[in-house]
């Protein structure tokens, strides 16, 4: 309810007493005829978020385990297979071949499927029981996995030294102590990371794709111009188009926290009501989005490809639910802050993880509903003109 | 005299290009009036200006009585527009479209009900209520639109080549039903090109290039321009305009 009156009074330059209910109605009747009728897309629209948790849910896992490497050991002792068995039964590494002499180690990278390649030095025995020598190990990478590649660079060493001191029995020197805590998500299930990034990214691609091509298609169409003719106004029109499609966001928005809590596990520190409210203004700011690509687009082939760059793409990579907002260039900062998906991460992560409330959400809330009011003024604005 | 749409040079200029030069017409309760002219000479932009879905650069005009500059919102609601494509929904069946366009013009449950049962019955719509709008043939698509335009009892209705592209029995029974609509008193503003259509007009006004060439009744048309048949008349002032 509180979208309809939010929407009236934004899209109106009087109180919200200008609308004529009936007409509104009407309108929002043939829309859910609309939607009733085109039932494939129905599907989709309540399938994908279901979907794309499960591919997200089961592909998306951050955390590393048992990369595959080899081991050069051109003089086998004891000890050095002691130290093989350990990196094998790590849960890190998974030893798939031990061999005397590698020869060209990048035929080892080009044919065998391994991530790293553990070379111990010939002497490596020899120099690990005399004090003074360091026995050395040279670690190959491969790169090519960018990600994994640096994980891998900034694990291996201390775990190999690791490794080795308990191998001889050497108690771990301390010099600082170092004890890390991790809030929030202590066990870092992925899943705490990817449903709120999924809710953010869904609700926006469903929110204004749905809206600029329902838009767009009754321009195709001509009947946008047919209803112009008519009695009704321009923002009666925009209400009436788009209350349904905010429902059917927010139906999606359950469906997402539903899967969410009974197949992941994730459940929700603060106020559901807060959430709920916080989704409706982001997908009011949404739909606004969608609009306004709908008044500059002419057909629905141009909506679908303002929508994807605009919308999709931004909310993707500039939100901060892949990449950390502080380690993008300055300019990707400033424009992360122009859009509407890194004000709700910010929320529904501090909802569903650190059980935050109003008191320190409601910058971010206000952020995102002047947005949304700002978007509609200027597409009610540029529906109304006439050419 | 009081007319049912008066225009004062009426003006249209999209940037350099001038689509409506000027044009006064005068056209009387009940008239049926034909916009002719060849494709681009400006009649669509026209009557877009007289609906209200453009704002003329210069000129004036008044429908219904009403300022299409300022009352806008009065013109609509008495006036019924048919475009030359057909514009309502394909995919809902034809009831519903009736009873969106009919609540749109804000008419309440019992007369969108009767009106309805009136209207379908007038152009024999009656069995097709429950089908789908997009499976109907052409000819009766365009009917449905004229009901659809028609259902708020506008006083004026305008049609943009409402037959387009329609078979010539069900152009003529379309023409009936506009005679008939005519005689109980609507206004009736038509452009179309093709010249039987014109003969069923009370005047019809020639437009070249964004100006009218010549307004006058069909028959005075010919006698003018000594012609057996409405289309020589045409080409005779289409060419005498071009030169």
């Amino acid at each position: 309810m509180s979208i309809h009156n939010s929407l009236g009074t934004g899209a109106a330059s009087r109180p919200g007493a200008r609308f004529s209910n009936p007409r509104i109605r009407a309108l929002i009747r043939k829309e859910v005829w609309h939607i009733m009728r085109d039932w494939q897309t129905l599907l989709i629209v309540l399938a994908m978020p279901v979907f794309m948790m499960f591919l997200y849910g089961y592909a998306l896992d951050v955390n590393i385990n048992d990369v595959e490497v080899m081991v050069e050991d051109p003089s086998p002792t004891p000890e050095t297979a002691q130290l093989i068995r350990a990196i094998d039964h790590s849960s890190l590494f998974k030893v798939k071949g031990v061999v005397n002499s590698v020869g060209n180690p990048d035929d080892i990278f080009k044919k065998r499927h391994v991530k790293a390649l553990f070379r111990l030095s010939p002497s490596f025995t020899r120099d690990l029981l005399r004090p003074g020598s360091p026995a050395s190990i040279q670690v190959l990478i491969d790169g090519s996995d960018q990600n994994l590649g640096t994980v891998l660079r900034n694990v291996t060493e201390p775990f190999l030294q690791k490794t080795t001191l308990s191998l001889l029995n050497v108690p771990v020197p301390v010099t600082i102590d170092v004890r890390q805590t991790i809030l929030y998500n202590p066990q870092q299930k992925s899943a705490l990371y990817f449903v709120p990034g999924l809710m953010v990214i869904i609700l926006m691609m469903i929110s204004a794709l749905l809206t600029s091509l329902t838009i767009t298609r009754e321009k195709e169409q001509g009947s946008l111009e047919q209803m112009l003719v008519s009695p009704i106004r321009p923002a009666e029109i925009l209400i009436g188009k788009i209350a349904p499609y905010v429902v059917l966001a927010a139906i999606d928005g359950a469906l997402i926290l539903l899967v969410g809590y009974f197949v992941f596990g994730v459940s929700i520190s603060g106020s559901l009501t807060l959430l709920s409210v916080a989704s409706l203004i982001y997908i009011f700011a949404a739909l606004s989005l969608g609009l306004l690509i709908s008044t500059i687009s002419k057909k629905q082939e141009h909506a679908m490809l303002i929508v994807l760059p605009a919308t999709v793409l931004p909310t993707v990579l500039l939100s901060g639910f892949i990449f950390p907002i502080a380690s993008l260039p300055v300019w990707l900062q400033l424009l992360s802050m122009a859009i509407p998906a890194t004000y709700f991460l910010e929320i529904i992560r501090g909802i569903i993880l650190k059980g935050v409330g109003l008191a320190e959400l409601w910058r971010p809330m206000l952020v995102l509903g002047s947005m949304g009011l700002f978007l509609l003024a200027v597409s009610v604005r540029k529906f109304r003109v006439k050419a | 005299m009081n007319y049912s749409i008066e225009t004062n040079d009426l003006t249209k200029k999209f940037g350099p290009y001038t689509a409506v030069d000027h044009i006064n017409v005068g056209v009387q309760a009940g008239e049926i009036f034909g916009f002719l002219g060849a494709n681009g000479a400006g009649k669509t932009t026209a009557i877009r200006m007289l609906c209200g879905l453009l704002t003329p650069t210069s000129g004036s005009g008044h429908v219904a009585g009403f300022d299409i500059m300022k009352e806008t919102a009065k013109i609509r609601t008495r006036i019924g527009y048919m475009s030359q494509k057909f514009s309502l929904y394909p995919d809902l069946v034809v009831r519903d479209n009736l009873k969106l366009f009919g609540s749109l013009y804000g008419l309440n449950k019992r007369d969108l009900a009767a009106r309805m049962d009136e209207m379908s019955a007038f152009l024999g719509l009656t069995d097709l209520l429950p089908r789908i709008t997009g499976s109907l043939p052409w000819g009766w698509q365009q009917r449905l639109s004229l009901a659809c335009a028609n259902l708020h009892k506008p006083q004026i209705l305008f049609l943009d080549e409402p037959t387009g592209s329609v078979d010539p029995v069900s152009r003529r029974n379309f023409w009936d039903l506009i005679q008939l609509l005519s005689a109980q008193g609507t206004t009736i503003f038509v452009t179309t090109h093709h010249m039987d259509e014109a003969e069923y007009c009370h005047r019809i006004s020639i437009m070249i290039s964004g100006k009218i060439a010549a307004m006058d009744s069909p028959q005075a048309l010919k006698k003018k321009h000594n012609c057996e048949t409405l289309l020589e008349a045409f080409l005779a002032i289409v060419e005498g305009g071009n030169r």
